[in-house]
């Protein structure tokens, strides 16, 4: 049956994101949310708002039962997750087909196999589909992973079964980095998701992180829509993504498209969902399934011009996406991912009130974005802002468009990721597409011996301690006026504006 | 009025403001004269620059009045601005002992772990504790480093921003 009002268990740019693409297909939308978020976009955009109270996740946007009810009392017949959250917990997709609504994503029993780790690669082998060789069972405790470790040789990656979002894994270089590096994983899988199992993968080096969106209904049709290459990322934590892939020709794209079909195919997949290997020197390895739609999933949408979010609805009425197979990368786009944090300060989350804010514009410019002017950056949710996505007919076009927006741009109150961004895609090894996952950590290391800005023009840095200067005149001049010692000639200013347009 | 600047990297830069009345102003750099039209677009740190007809986006947010940022065309640079008399100033405060550190949580959050003891000696950015915030463990360094005399926290406490954690002596000189 189709869908016709759907509420959004989320927040935020993601949120923003869902509801415009149900009005785009003339779709009602209900908004829930937590009392930090009263005044949030994804509130004033929707339709029909309902308060789920609390400032915290656990207090508000997890509270499954409670948004089930709302679904209910509102008239939803669907509830799309979005991501983070509720959007790969089995239990509350069981909860909203029990409640006779429809869930805007997959079966449990697909989350489940996929989201648990161990039984994704036991999946995965069977059916056919290469995986990083490692672990097939968890590992019991630290010296468990050591001795499995010390077969395997180092490098190795331990990862959290339950794992996901970057939280949970470690690189451990040296045996007797693996105590600490299995307490901490382990912790932080425990804390994030409930459960702290862990397991041990061979380090695949300097791989690239490329992964393939597909699309599956419920009559068993499943259809890729290529590669994004997301290889510019820290911590796990991707920056900037772009699709396609410059090392993916054709013929990978097809072979890296089955593989991630049959891996849908191997889980009874149905809706929007990432397949993600490492590739490395020609060979790929499936990695994990997100089962869920993707923070990235924008410029898959540019290159391959098509709405994931609508059909995942309509995947939800039971449509079929058979007609949406076979397509092919037009142009190329890049994602820079706008997060509220200090790359000078080790990525700290960046708190404030956001002041200032200048969008970019003009051809090419998507933005995603749940930030308005005076929105409080708060430590209760994820730290990403917005997602400026640049489309290009070809990728120098795509690049440049994106340097011309990070230039437009500018948040006031909290500090970004834009500016290394900027520095980033102005960089030899991104021009040439020459990077892999270690990259920006790399990158940020040498950065830190001249800081951020070293890569502007050499006299950038001196123009803005000329506009410091004059800044602190003006500031000093506007007290003095204030405070009684000096009077403006307001004539000779204007006099000067008119000189100075004429001169231009 | 004479500006000492100091960039992050390390850069400084002498500029002098000269006013001419009303907005106008001369404006010299590291001796070296230049033209100088700039407006206040908003009186929200906004400006528009048109230095020797070359024009720029400005926005800068203060600290305080000498600790500034800066950006430009998407790059952002740190800054430090002493006028005359505050250098002065700073020049006689400069001359005491090594200051001991306070180290402070930059971000409300929970204390994951603490991996220093009163007496441990750490040398700079050495790993203090793991603050947990926004879904993510990060790491609280310190700067320059020193002897720990104090831990003002435990495992399982909520923080606010700019609560202290951790303070330090002066590493002691050898």
């Amino acid at each position: 049956m189709a869908v016709r009002k759907v509420l959004i268990a989320n927040r935020g740019e993601i949120a923003v994101r869902i509801q415009r693409s149900c009005r785009d297909i003339g779709i009602e939308t209900v908004a829930v949310y937590s009392d930090a978020d009263r005044n949030a976009l994804h509130v004033r955009y929707a339709n029909q708002a309902f308060p789920l109270g609390g400032n915290t996740p656990a207090e508000s946007y997890l509270r499954g039962d409670l948004i089930i009810q709302i679904a209910k009392q509102s008239g939803a017949d669907a509830i799309h997750p979005g991501f983070g959250f509720l959007a790969e917990n089995g239990k509350f997709a069981n909860d909203v087909i029990a409640a006779g609504l429809q869930f805007i994503g997959p079966s449990a029993s697909a989350m489940a196999t996929m989201g648990d780790k161990l039984a994704a690669r036991a999946a995965m082998i069977k059916a056919g589909v290469p995986v990083v060789p490692g672990s097939l069972e968890a590992v019991a405790n630290a010296d468990e992973a050591r001795k499995q470790a010390d077969e395997m040789g180092y490098p190795v990656m331990l990862k959290a079964s339950a794992g996901g979002g970057g939280k949970g894994i470690r690189v451990v270089h040296a045996a007797d980095e693996i105590e600490s590096a299995f307490k901490t994983a382990s912790g932080e899988a425990q804390s994030a998701f409930g459960d702290g199992r862990m397991y041990i993968e061979k380090f695949i080096v300097k791989p690239r992180h490329i992964e393939i969106q597909i699309l599956a209904d419920r009559h068993g049709n499943v259809v890729h829509f290529g590669e994004r290459e997301c290889s510019i990322q820290r911590r796990h934590q991707k920056l900037i993504e772009e699709a396609p892939s410059v090392v993916i020709d054709q013929d990978t794209r097809e072979a890296m498209g089955n593989a991630a079909v049959e891996a849908a195919r191997a889980v009874n997949y149905e809706s929007a969902g990432t397949v993600e290997f490492l590739w490395s020197r020609g060979k790929f390895y499936f990695l994990e399934m997100n089962t869920r739609i993707q923070v990235e999933h924008g410029i898959t949408e540019e290159v391959y011009n098509v709405d994931l979010i609508a059909q995942m609805i309509k995947v939800a009425g039971g449509e079929k996406v058979d007609h949406l197979a076979g397509r092919h990368p037009r142009g190329h786009a890049i994602e820079v991912r706008l997060n509220a944090e200090d790359p000078e300060n080790n990525f700290m989350p960046s708190l404030g009130v956001v002041d200032n804010l200048r969008w970019p514009g003009g051809p090419g410019v998507r933005i995603d974005s749940g930030v308005y002017p005076s929105m409080e950056v708060t430590p209760y949710y994820d730290s990403m802002l917005a997602k400026l996505i640049a489309y290009g007919s070809n990728r120098q076009e795509a690049r440049r468009r994106m340097l011309r927006m990070l230039q437009e741009l500018h948040v006031g109150g909290v500090k970004t990721s834009a500016g290394i961004a900027l520095n980033v895609l102005q960089s030899e090894e991104f021009i040439e597409g020459n990077y892999d996952t270690g990259f920006l950590e790399r990158y940020m290391e040498e950065e830190r011996h001249h800081g951020i800005g070293e890569e502007a023009p050499d006299d950038l840095e001196e123009i803005a301690a000329i506009v410091v200067a004059m800044h602190r005149q003006r500031a000093g001049k506007r007290r003095a006026v204030s405070s009684g010692e000096g009077v403006a000639d307001s004539w000779v200013s204007a006099a000067r504006r008119e000189q100075h347009s004429r001169g231009n | 009025m004479k500006y000492f600047i100091e960039s992050k990297s390390g850069r400084t830069f002498e500029v002098e403001v000269t006013e001419l009345g009303g907005e106008a102003m001369s404006v010299t750099i590291d001796g070296r004269e230049i033209s100088a039209d700039f407006i206040d677009v908003d009186r929200r740190g906004q400006y528009a620059a048109v230095l020797d007809w070359r024009s720029f986006a400005a926005s800068i947010e203060e600290t305080d009045e000498q600790h500034l940022a800066v950006n430009i065309a998407g790059e952002s640079f740190m800054m430090t601005a002493f006028d005359e008399r505050e250098r002065a100033a700073q020049a006689v405060a400069g001359q005491g002992p090594p200051k001991a550190e306070l180290i402070k949580a930059s971000m409300p959050g929970l204390i994951i772990s603490i991996s220093v003891a009163v007496g441990d000696e750490l040398s700079a950015e050495a790993s203090v504790a793991v603050l947990e915030a926004m879904k993510m463990q990060n790491e609280v360094c310190c700067q320059g480093g020193g002897v720990v005399v104090e831990v003002l926290v435990a495992v399982g406490d909520n923080v606010d921003a700019n609560q202290p954690l951790v303070r330090l002596a002066p590493p002691e000189e050898s």
